[in-house]
């Protein structure tokens, strides 16, 4: 089932070039002992950070978000193969459209614990 | 005689706690005892525990894995709804407290979590295990090991639920669990440890079961179904699984936060320290809304299936009604706030809510003018699927518009948390779900064993069960609006609530005669059972209806090449006239891969099981005891290579010569 004869001859409209089809099968996983090492890092430098509180809280916070953004993208790419796909990666549209929901959900959600009222 | 060693004591003081030592669960235990050893009896003097483990626990094949959710669900349907009739039992005789105040709250605990997460979810995906494949012409799912292990973290978690009752104590804190009344310090029982680790056991079950049929339907479709070929039980699917897999994900969160509240003394929603115990309702209903869904659309689909099939016509609209579920699905994860207007986020929060709320009526009324303008002009026949629908038509519009009268805002501030909000949840939950899921279990009941259920005797069910209906629920709009509110295990005689508590509780009564009658409906049905051998017992219209009664384990011998949307009608059609053979062709059949039975998803479950009961009850060894079976069978299933056998193609053609079915 691998190799090039699977592949389907689909034209790619300019512009979308994003999903056109590439595939990756390198011998030894080097790229995939990177990401794992890179994710411990990740994890680890923001549990540190944490624990040993070293910069005020909401700057913390705010950085901490940023270390988890880019290892969710760091797994996506590295572990999940998201550009990788035998025809057309279409799954990065659906993709797109989920993170445009969850950023959706988590901003509203701020939107809505901000309240000011008595009750808690 | 030697002392007993000191742990002893200790077992049973913290397994059998008096709260479990109480008349109810005593006899429940005996009960549940009794019941279990008379099946291991059973099996042992009939010889069929070889056929069990073989046939049933170690199947990876969605036609029997889909029954065995189905059982599940009714047992379930069972205990739920005792619990409905203890609860009902105590508000018809508010002075004689037929149980007392924090057994209420137990019971009503169960009652919510069981009828939504064990009852009316399994019964789903009984459903969509038993449908799905077969209307899209497919041999499997997309991962049918995968589809067992959901199904075994499904059953062990609700077997550890249920087993709260009798070991430990019952979560008490309602089916939402909110802080800080589940924190440690307000309630110091295992039952809440119970009601997070089992959900969140069920819940990695269901997400896996949201990925396996959202993958089956998009890439497993017959040839020439295209989107807008699907069937719409299809289409509901398709939207379940999307909805599963953006709703579950905040419930984990919100559930193992609580978790770790109780067992590692974190603060997340706990009172000090900076915990949020709103969060922990923001992030509930996150999941909560979008799950009122998920267990409403299935139920449409159904709707649209007999509808279309008990009215002889094609679907009225279906592009409306595919535009309209897929709108629905949208919207559903835009209101959750509806459920906390009185939290107090200010105007502009509650507003946008309220607003979106009202909008997801829209769509909704498509689907019900689409629905019966299908019946127009049609050739009815009022089989039992038939009658669940019809009822559910102004049942569900009722709890849609009281639906729409708790999203005003204002109103709210009166209704919530009053019996108001009780008689619309349970008018769109029965009147929308049970309702429609029955129909569904009715329709598809000669697909799944090969015999219809008796329709005069299901007839006599439904009037039971969806006439009980009406004064059950109907009267608790008005003790809603009286001020009576939900949760509360007695009331004081002056109140002016009796008569209608005591309407409500007859009505609850005839209910469960339903339930009875269809019970015994389906163990006489089974006795008497009168063999279907078309495989089409309701001249049906989609693919499922084109294949023998219950389905070979290849499901189609042939996979046909879809060119209509009611493809199967057509066909019978062009059958009729010569045109196509009657059936598959002996030389169009080839060889099939069928996957192979495997113990793996059974002792994952297990061990799921093992490792939950010991986070219970804080037992650390045995919590990680369980978590090595879950590593030790991973590692097992690794070195199994071959997961398939081959079906050879004279196999296949001796079966379908068996079976009637070869065509010329
Ligand atoms: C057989 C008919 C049923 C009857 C007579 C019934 C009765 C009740 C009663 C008396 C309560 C407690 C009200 C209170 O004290 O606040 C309740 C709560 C509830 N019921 Fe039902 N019920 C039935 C079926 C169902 C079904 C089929 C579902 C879901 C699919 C369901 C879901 C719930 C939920 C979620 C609650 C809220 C529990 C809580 O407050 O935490 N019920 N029901
Ligand atoms: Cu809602």
């Amino acid at each position: 089932m691998h190799g090039g004869d699977e592949q389907h001859e689909t034209a790619i409209e300019p512009g979308f070039d994003f999903i056109s089809p590439r595939f990756e099968e390198p011998k030894f996983p080097m790229h995939q002992v990177w990401g794992y090492a890179a994710s411990l890092v990740l994890t680890f430098a923001a549990l540190w950070m944490t624990v040993n509180r070293i910069m005020s809280p909401s700057v913390l916070l705010g950085v901490v978000l940023a270390m988890a953004v880019g290892q969710a993208a760091l797994q996506l790419g590295v572990f999940m193969h998201v550009r990788e796909s035998r025809g057309p990666a279409w799954h990065l549209v659906p993709l797109g459209l989920a993170f445009a929901i969850g950023i959706g959900l988590v901003g509203m959600s701020a939107w809505i614990m901000l309240f000011k009222s008595g009750v808690s | 005689m030697p002392a007993l060693p000191s742990f002893v004591p200790y077992l049973i003081h913290t397994l059998f706690p008096p709260w479990v030592r109480r008349p109810t669960e005593i006899g429940a235990e005996i009960m549940m005892t009794a019941a279990g050893a008379f099946i291991v009896y059973w099996l042992l003097k009939n010889k069929k525990l070889q056929w069990l483990w073989n046939e049933w626990l170690t199947t990876v094949d969605h036609k029997k894995i889909g029954i065995m959710y189905l059982v599940a669900a009714i047992i379930m349907l069972g205990r739920g709804g005792l619990d409905a009739l203890m609860l009902r039992t105590n508000l018809a005789m508010p002075t004689l407290h037929f149980i007392n105040a924090s057994e209420y709250n137990e019971v009503f605990t169960t009652h919510g979590t069981i009828m939504v997460f064990f009852m009316a979810m399994p019964l789903i995906f009984a459903l969509f295990n038993v449908v799905v494949p077969l209307q899209i012409g497919s041999r499997d799912v997309a991962f049918p090991r995968l589809n067992a292990i959901s199904f075994w973290l499904f059953a062990f978690a609700a077997a550890l639920f249920n087993l709260s009752f009798v070991v430990g104590g019952s979560p008490n804190a309602g089916w939402t669990a909110y802080p800080p009344l589940t924190e440690l310090a307000f309630n110091h029982t295992v039952g809440e440890n119970y009601y997070f680790v089992s959900l969140l056991m069920t819940g990695i079950g269901t997400t896996i079961t949201g990925i396996n049929f959202l993958v089956t339907i998009l890439r497993m479709r017959a040839p020439g179904m295209t989107f807008m070929k699907m069937p719409l039980f299809t289409w509901a699917t398709l939207n379940t699984s999307v909805l599963i897999l953006f709703a579950f994900p905040p419930l984990t969160i919100a559930l193992l936060e609580s978790l770790l509240d109780r067992v590692a003394g974190t603060t997340f929603f706990g009172l000090a320290h900076g915990g949020m115990p709103m969060m922990y309702v923001n992030l509930f209903w996150l999941f909560g809304h979008p799950e009122v869904y998920i267990l409403v659309l299935p139920a449409f689909g159904v709707f649209s299936e007999v509808v279309s099939t008990f009215s002889r016509k094609k679907l009225f609209g279906y592009p409306s009604m595919v535009l309209s579920m897929t709108a629905i699905m949208v919207l559903a994860y835009g209101t959750w706030v509806h459920h906390f207007f009185t939290m107090g986020a200010g105007p502009a929060v509650n507003v946008f809510f309220g607003l979106s709320t009202m909008l997801i009526a829209i769509p909704t009324g498509v689907k019900v003018f689409n629905w019966i303008l299908t019946m127009w002009g049609g050739r009815l026949t009022f089989t039992t699927p038939m009658l669940y629908f019809l009822a559910m038509i102004p049942t569900f519009v009722i709890g849609g518009a009281t639906g729409v009268m708790l999203g005003a805002v204002p109103a709210d501030y009166q209704f919530h948390n009053s019996y108001f909000l009780v008689a619309h949840f349970h008018e769109v939950l029965i009147g929308g779900t049970v309702f429609g899921l029955l129909a569904g279990v009715y329709y598809w009941w000669p697909k799944m064993f090969g015999y219809k259920l008796n329709d005069h005797q299901g007839k006599w069910s439904f009037w039971l069960f969806a006439g009980g209906f009406w004064p059950t629920f109907i009267p608790q709009y008005w003790l809603g609006l009286e001020g009576m509110t939900r949760r509360m295990y007695t009331y004081p005689f002056g109140m002016g609530w009796h008569t209608l508590n005591v309407i409500s509780t007859i009505g609850g009564l005839i209910m469960g005669a339903g339930f009875l009658v269809m019970v015994s409906n389906v163990l006489r049905s089974r006795l008497h059972r009168e063999v279907d051998a078309t495989g089409d017992p309701w001249d049906g219209r989609t693919l499922e209806w084109s294949i023998p009664s219950p389905a070979p384990e290849y499901n189609f011998a042939v996979i046909p090449t879809v060119d209509e949307r009611d493809w199967w009608w057509e066909e019978k059609q062009r059958r009729q006239s010569g045109e196509k053979p009657a059936g598959p062709r002996p030389e169009d059949i080839r060889a099939i891969a069928i996957p192979k039975n495997t113990p793996v998803p059974i002792l994952l479950g297990a061990a799921f099981f093992v490792g939950a009961f010991g986070l219970v009850f804080t037992w650390w060894p045995i919590a990680l005891m369980g978590l090595a079976g879950v590593f030790g069978v991973l590692i097992y299933s690794w070195f199994q290579y071959d997961h398939y056998r081959i079906l050879s193609a004279g196999e296949i053609r001796e079966t379908e010569e068996l079976l009637g079915r070869l065509g010329a």
